[in-house]
């Protein structure tokens, strides 16, 4: 009797986990729902929920659950493929390749390359990111720096000496994507030797060596750096906990500002503090808009486009005015008498006789008077 | 600039007023005598122009164009987000003229890191290898011919709001929400594709490259590739634009959009992750503690009043109209299961009503009717739940952990003041 009633009370309390997503935390929405938030047997990694395929459905979608596992429609890529394409740089030296460098080299390689966007010694500037804002090691310390409750504070400076974790991350990025306008055309040693300036700059030490203007840089010392920031960041995702470590964070929702609460639980009275108040724009606020706001109906201001009068002669008259009132043709003589504005008018409101308005083309006025004024004498103006 | 846009404005809305102050003359003047004294409205009393002559011939624009009178209606930047001269920069979409959930693919949000690429089809190549039993490389015809799945997600950087963390900057819901647009996409999971691959054990995390300028790379958890990761090569029923990463772009239901790689060219699996630049440098969220949240992969829940806005305010209503107070609600980690409504900037709320089609990982359409009272002043506040149990905090609530240097992930409560004369500005309640 015992033992039923502990098994009874097991599958109560599985169903009730069922029930709990099944209407989704008793939401506004009465759906049923087949959310859950394990995926594998795991808490899922982001927090969320995820939809399983439950009788041809995942969520709301069907699905085809009748799909082989043995399609491959490519091909083994060959070695070279390979190597051409994987060229990304990990922190533990993996794709790093072996060369060398100088800070000299390379603080004639950044005057001549990347001072224009990055400034002079990489303090920013142009609109592109700074790249050194002093001693690495001291300005990592203004990354508790928060203008939360102190608004006139100094911020937190956050460059590639003082915040980035990892120097592969930055040998990396130089090789595929810098100089910007023409990325991937710098030489492995001259990779090096942009690193090795920027290192200089952030007044780097490798292995109690400081990177003065003398250093030379190469694999090995690179893979020496040790970044002030490496423990800057959460949750860890190196090793074989990391996953682990992500879903254990995000299981959590205070770790990251996000709040969980049951429907019928929420703040519908009084939610706001006391001491709340209303916050306006600064100073006009940000409103260099481009093009500027605007939500309007109107027609747009066009830029008058010369066209080709013959080429819309051929296009939209020639099918009526080939045979009859040609191009410069003698037949035109009778009607000329009326006067040009005459014409005009006709042409471009059309005539009872048939002419459509325009010849039914949407060109400008000045525009459909050039192609009148071809049709009438044979001659472009 | 500043005086001129400025000036633009107020002729716009005294233009409003004086139309509005028009109509409830003609309303009293006409009440007083018999209906067919009424001033007659030449729009409806002359032929228009359209009415009278030839329209296009259906052999024009063989792609459409939106009508030339909705030339306003369009992505638009800011110098603050001008990094690179614009190729390392966004163009945000004007969810203030948006309509159900659906972004049109020209006024989808561009992001990009080296500039939009214009990758030649033919010459496409994704190559998927490390960690894996049989590497392969597909070219697009290959790899469209893994059988497909369509699904309609937004996707949102998650620089959405960001700039507003210590005050409210922009008064414009394009410019404060518009970091994000919603499409139908068509691709293939990735883990269909894996089924022949044989994904080894030790591999942990998948790296997704572009084939861009700046080879755009992020480390992806594989939990996510054997979940709902698609690679996918249409949007909203056509190809992706070059904007999206035509002709192949990686996506990631309800995360970053800076992961959904644009241009893909490569996955490799590996145990360990990359540290590429945009997951170090960018895209982590710093807190008051010095430490940085790195990895930070689902858009929370969020929402927005798109109407009224900042933009199209109710400066134009009479007192009495009766008005739809209408917005959006997503979530990256779920489905909107409610979204309330507040008056008073969030100290009292009211259950507003759903929409359409309510979707996972997708914007959802949110109403609630509204008689309008001039004179009125209101502070209008949305908040949003999803299935996954979340709901958006206040501005006080998400500061109190994050602090205001997070730069990404915002998603507290945001609120519009509507004056008594009907403008809206962007406001934020907060301590």
């Amino acid at each position: 009797m015992f033992k039923l009633d502990r098994k009874l009370i097991i599958s109560a309390s599985v169903a009730a986990t069922v029930a709990l997503f099944a209407v989704g935390c008793g939401g506004g929405n009465t759906n049923t729902s087949t959310a859950t938030n394990t995926l594998n047997g795991k808490v899922t990694i982001d927090g969320g929920v995820v939809y399983p395929v439950v009788n041809d459905k995942t969520g709301p979608y069907y699905v085809n659950t009748n799909i082989p596992a043995n399609i491959n429609n490519g091909r083994v890529p060959t070695a070279n493929e390979l190597k051409a394409w994987n060229k990304d740089v990990m922190p533990d030296g993996t794709g790093l390749p072996e060369g060398s460098g100088s800070v000299e080299d390379g603080e004639e390689l950044y005057e001549a390359q990347c001072v224009m966007c990055h400034g002079d010694f990489g303090s920013g500037g142009g609109g592109y990111p700074s790249l050194s804002k002093g001693n690495a090691v001291e300005m990592q310390k203004t990354l508790t720096n928060n203008r939360w409750k102190d608004p006139e504070a100094d911020g937190p400076v956050r460059v590639f000496g003082s915040y980035w974790p990892q120097v592969s991350t930055l040998f990396w990025y130089i090789k595929d994507g810098m100089p910007h306008p023409f990325s991937k055309s710098l030489s492995t040693d001259e990779t090096y030797a942009l690193t090795a300036y920027i290192l200089n700059i952030n007044e780097f030490e490798i292995d109690g060596e400081e990177v003065d203007d003398e250093y030379v840089l190469d694999r090995a010392k690179l893979l020496k750096v040790k970044m002030p920031n490496v423990d800057g960041f959460e949750p860890n995702i190196d090793g074989p906990n990391g996953r682990d470590n992500v879903r254990a964070y995000y299981a959590n929702p205070t770790n990251f500002g996000a709040l969980k609460v049951k429907y019928e639980d929420r703040c519908l009275k009084d939610c706001q503090k006391d001491s709340v108040k209303v916050r306006y724009i600064q100073n006009g606020g940000i409103k260099d808009f481009l093009p500027p706001m605007d939500s309007t109906r109107n027609l747009p201001v066009e830029k008058e486009v010369k066209v080709d009068p013959v080429k819309e002669y051929k296009n939209s008259c020639a099918m009526c005015h080939s045979s009859y009132l040609s191009p410069g043709s003698a037949e035109w003589a009778g009607y000329l008498t009326k006067g040009m504005d005459k014409v005009y008018a006709n042409a471009i409101h059309g005539t009872e006789g048939g002419m459509p308005a325009k010849g039914g083309t949407s060109l400008s006025d000045a525009n459909f008077k050039t192609v009148v004024d071809y049709i009438t004498t044979g001659k472009v103006k | 600039m500043d005086n001129k846009k400025s000036n633009q404005e107020i002729d716009r809305r005294d233009f409003f007023r004086k139309t509005a102050a028009m109509s409830v003359t003609a309303i009293a003047g006409t009440s007083l005598v018999s209906s067919n004294a009424r001033a007659d409205d030449p729009a409806i009393m002359h032929h228009p122009s359209w009415g009278q002559k030839w329209g296009d011939p259906v052999t024009k624009n063989r792609y459409g164009v939106p009508s030339k009178y909705e030339h306003n209606v369009l992505r638009r930047n800011t110098k603050l987000l001008a990094s690179g001269n614009f190729r390392a920069s966004i163009a945000v979409t004007p969810i203030q003229e948006s309509m159900g959930i659906i972004t049109p693919n020209g006024l989808f949000f561009s992001r990009s890191h080296g500039g939009v690429a214009h990758v030649d089809p033919n010459e496409y190549r994704l190559m998927i290898h490390g960690l894996v039993e049989k590497p392969i490389v597909l070219t697009l015809e290959q790899l469209k011919r893994y059988p497909s799945v369509t699904r309609t997600h937004f996707i949102e950087c998650p620089a959405n709001g960001g700039q507003e963390w210590r005050g409210p900057q922009f008064n414009s819901i394009q410019f404060a929400k518009g970091f994000m647009s919603c499409a139908e996409w068509t691709g293939v999971y990735i883990k269909t594709i894996l089924e022949d691959l044989g994904l080894k054990d030790e591999a942990n995390w998948m790296l997704a490259e572009g084939s861009d300028n700046s080879e755009m790379g992020r480390s992806v958890p594989i939990d996510k590739i054997l979940d709902d990761a698609m690679i996918v090569w249409g949007q909203n029923g056509e190809a992706l634009r070059p904007e999206q990463g035509y002709p192949v772009r990686l996506l990631l239901p309800g995360w970053e959009g800076n992961l959904c790689v644009k241009w893909l060219k490569r996955l490799d699996f590996s145990a360990e992750p990359w540290y590429a630049k945009e997951e170090t440098s960018k895209y982590t969220a710093l807190k008051p503690t010095g430490k940085a949240i790195q990895h930070f992969y689902a858009n929370e829940v969020n929402s927005t009043v798109t109407s009224p806005s900042p933009e199209i305010d109710w400066s134009h209503l009479k007192d009495g109209d009766v008005v739809e107070i209408e917005g959006l609600a997503w979530s990256g980690m779920g489905t909107i299961t409610a979204v309330d409504i507040s008056f008073d900037g969030g100290d009292n709320y009211k259950a507003a009503k759903l929409k359409g089609l309510v979707l996972p990982k997708s914007w959802t359409r949110w109403s609630y009717m509204h008689t309008y009272k001039k004179g009125d002043k209101l502070y209008l506040t949305s908040r949003a739940m999803d299935d996954a149990g979340y709901i958006q905090p206040t501005i006080d609530q998400e500061v109190s952990v994050m602090g205001v240097e997070s730069v990404y992930h915002r998603n507290a409560v945001e609120t519009w003041e509507v004056t008594e004369t009907g403008e809206v500005n962007h406001v934020q309640i907060r301590s």
